[in-house]
């Protein structure tokens, strides 16, 4: 392996949320990267599409991203020669666990929501750490504007947890349409407060019929 | 110092590179180590960047029908709460419970790798792995990679041909067997009603009640624990779950309001 | 905290160990043996930390009984307090094994003898020694009260004073400890020292 600098990290911001439905799954994330005070640009997209039916949503450093990306990108590649069908949420889900884990003596700087829809068709959302500790969820935010935009969707949304026995039934109670204003405003909000998230939001809407993209235009200071 | 990555290999060879990628996804999986002179300085530095969940509490214990497993649910980085509802007791197989402290992707992939060399056990052999057995492949793995930052504080409970077995293990290589375990940053409290209430033979209920009355208490005293306390129960039949309750609801169960009647109203003090 | 302790007397050697295992505040376990039996006639008493110290003992007990089946002949203590020694010493270049050990062997033209060996790879003969919090009272107490050819009754009487010291002068005192005796006849467990149950099950397996 090449000798790189002591330190090879930067943080470039960003904010992601996913919101799992019945049967769609919401992932968003704004397009602002920026590092310290200086913003490099309002137009990169944090979101990447892995499979028909799952995408991943990733804040932290670009260069680790990218390389993240790619990584599954290639495998999911892989996989497709191999199987000849798309790798399903669940099992992307575990994949990306692994790599990040792989990497725990040198880890990816990278803050990830994986969204999609698993094979009974149901959203599901997984959110990680930067070394691959998992958990599906109905709901998360990750990044710089996580600690604004989670508790406000523990408010909206909060479900009974999947641990109570007797289990109670956690769906999310929203329309696919509530669940997209729901992430609007909670842009829009986390965008007052956090110098990281701004400039526009990417909203990506997965169900039965497909993948639909939508813009927001965000404050740009 | 070799690193032990038996276990890890792709299921099968894949053919053709990636140009693109440096990348070698032909090559049997490792981990990728940074390339600076200053590992520790590195390691501590990026280990606070990412920072895993540290405070739980968690705790099993022996008794005359078998084993209770029971932990809270909560994780958080610094002082922001980042899960309410982690499954701190990992299914390793129908008769072996393991639970989690410490970094929550260190627990989670190793006890997933432990699970994956059990069932090999079970396979080459014919019988279940024992709970010493697993419980020591577990210590040597993370022996295998002391001192470079891997947090674990785990116990490893079930039933085997000798009847019920705990373990405690830790990512300092320290593996003790012994009939009554409290880890992680809520344990002093939970020791302290587990010991108290604890009887050789108790019965199931009263166990579970223990262990949740524990945990409970634990999480109220304890700012990193909290969420559901969540007990389970490792008999001669495996594992079953025994509850899963709110520690916020527990609490009203455990100590209901009642209203007291006022007895003096607030009065104004005369200024002196 | 850690109190090892071992005496040579008349035809045997004894090593005391506490049997707690601590991290940090926390006792997790009180009747973990410390002191292993290495082979038929060599006692391991060993402080350190928990995992440095199993994974230490067990190499060296098992390189032990090693050489005994391909040679058919045991080790005598020095060989096998040498062999400790040299392990020690090369791993201290790399990553080193931090637990401290006291080695007792009866072997039958020497007779009994008792070793020490630090985790920096010290190794000294010894007639009496201590490691850990516990030393600062045993040493003198066995300085003044050791002497030449004791008899085992002498001696556990001796070891019982230092536990009996141990328990009243040091803060974070460990409650039980356990007595193990090494003569002609071989190694074995000669008395616990309990203060405090531990629930049901002995010492790790």
């Amino acid at each position: 392996m090449s000798r790189r600098g002591d330190w090879v990290y930067e943080n470039n911001g960003g904010t992601c949320v996913a919101i799992a439905g019945a049967d769609y799954c919401v992932v968003a994330a704004d397009t602002r990267l920026s590092t310290g005070y200086s913003i490099y640009t309002r137009d990169y997209s944090k979101i990447c599409k892995l499979a028909d039916k799952c995408v991943l949503a990733s804040s932290g450093f670009q260069g680790d991203i990218k390389a993240l990306q790619k990584n599954l990108s290639a495998r999911h590649l892989i996989y497709q020669h191999q199987h000849n069908k798309q790798m399903s949420c669940p099992a992307m889900a575990q994949l990306l666990s692994n790599t990040l884990y792989y990497k725990r003596f040198f880890p990816y700087y990278a803050f990830n929501v994986l969204g999609g829809l698993d094979n009974e068709g149901k959203g599901c959302v997984f959110t990680y750490d930067a070394v691959g500790s998992y958990e599906r969820v109905g709901y998360s935010s990750q990044g710089s504007g996580s600690t604004l935009i989670m508790p406000v969707l523990d408010n909206q949304l909060k479900s009974p947890s999947p641990l109570l026995l007797p289990a109670k039934d956690s769906v999310t109670p929203l329309s696919e349409m509530e669940a997209v204003d729901l992430v609007k405003d909670v842009f829009a909000s986390a965008t007052e407060r956090d110098i990281y998230t701004g400039d526009k939001l990417e909203i990506v809407i997965i169900n039965a019929s497909g993948i639909q993209h939508e813009f927001m235009e965000l404050r740009k200071d | 110092m070799k690193l032990d990555t038996s276990g890890l290999e792709a299921p099968a060879p894949i053919l053709g590179g990636i140009d693109d990628l440096s990348v070698d996804f032909a090559a049997a999986q490792s981990f990728d180590l940074p390339g600076c002179a200053d590992f520790d300085g590195f390691q501590k530095d990026a280990v606070q960047m990412v920072k895993p969940a540290k405070g739980t509490t968690t705790l099993a214990f022996i008794f005359k029908e078998g084993v209770i497993v029971a932990a809270d649910s909560r994780a958080s980085m610094g002082g922001y709460i980042s899960s309410q509802s982690v499954k701190k007791i990992i299914e390793i197989n129908p008769y072996m419970l393991g639970t989690m402290a410490g970094g929550a992707a260190d627990c989670q992939f190793w006890h997933r790798n432990l699970g994956i060399k059990c069932r090999l056990h079970e396979l080459a052999n014919k019988r279940r792995i024992s709970v010493t057995g697993a419980s020591k492949l577990l210590a040597n793995i993370l022996y295998s990679y002391r001192g470079m930052g891997l947090s674990v504080g785990t116990m490893i409970a079930g039933w085997d041909e000798k009847g019920p077995g705990l373990y405690y293990v830790d990512s300092e290589g320290g593996r003790l067997k012994g009939t009554r375990f409290s880890v992680g940053s809520g344990s002093p409290y939970a020791y302290g009603v587990l010991d108290n209430g604890y009887r050789y033979d108790l019965s199931i209920e009263e166990a579970a009640e223990l262990g949740r009355r524990a945990i409970y208490h634990a999480t109220f005293r304890d700012g990193a624990s909290g969420g559901v306390a969540s007990v389970y129960f490792v008999g001669p039949n495996g594992w079953k779950k025994m509850s899963g309750d709110d520690v916020g609801e527990l609490h009203y169960k455990y100590y209901p309001v009642t209203t007291t009647p006022v007895e003096q109203e607030m009065a104004e003090v005369p200024a002196a | 905290m850690e109190c090892v302790f071992g005496l040579v007397g008349d035809g045997f050697a004894l090593i005391v160990a506490d049997t707690s295992a601590v991290n940090s505040i926390l006792v997790h376990k009180s009747n973990e043996d410390k002191v292993m039996v290495l082979d038929s006639h060599k006692l391991l008493g060993a402080s350190g930390e928990g995992g440095d110290r199993v994974q230490f003992t067990e190499y060296i007990q098992k390189n032990v009984h090693l050489y005994q089946f391909r040679n058919g002949i045991p080790l005598t203590t020095a060989a096998a307090a040498n062999f400790t020694r040299g392990e020690l010493a090369t791993a201290l270049r790399k990553n080193p094994y931090f637990v401290n050990i006291l080695l007792a062997g009866y072997d039958k033209d020497i007779g009994p003898s008792l070793y020490f060996i630090d985790y920096i790879a010290t190794l000294h003969k010894i007639d009496k020694g201590a490691f850990g919090y516990g030393s600062y009272f045993c040493l003198s107490m066995m300085d003044r009260h050791y002497h030449q050819g004791m008899t085992v009754e002498e001696a556990v009487d001796l070891a019982d004073k230092c536990i009996m010291e141990i328990r009243s002068r040091l803060v974070v005192a460990p409650p039980n400890f356990v007595i193990k005796i090494v003569d002609k006849d071989g190694a074995r467990e000669y008395a616990w020292r309990e203060s405090i149950k531990d629930a049901g099950v002995a010492a790790t397996a």
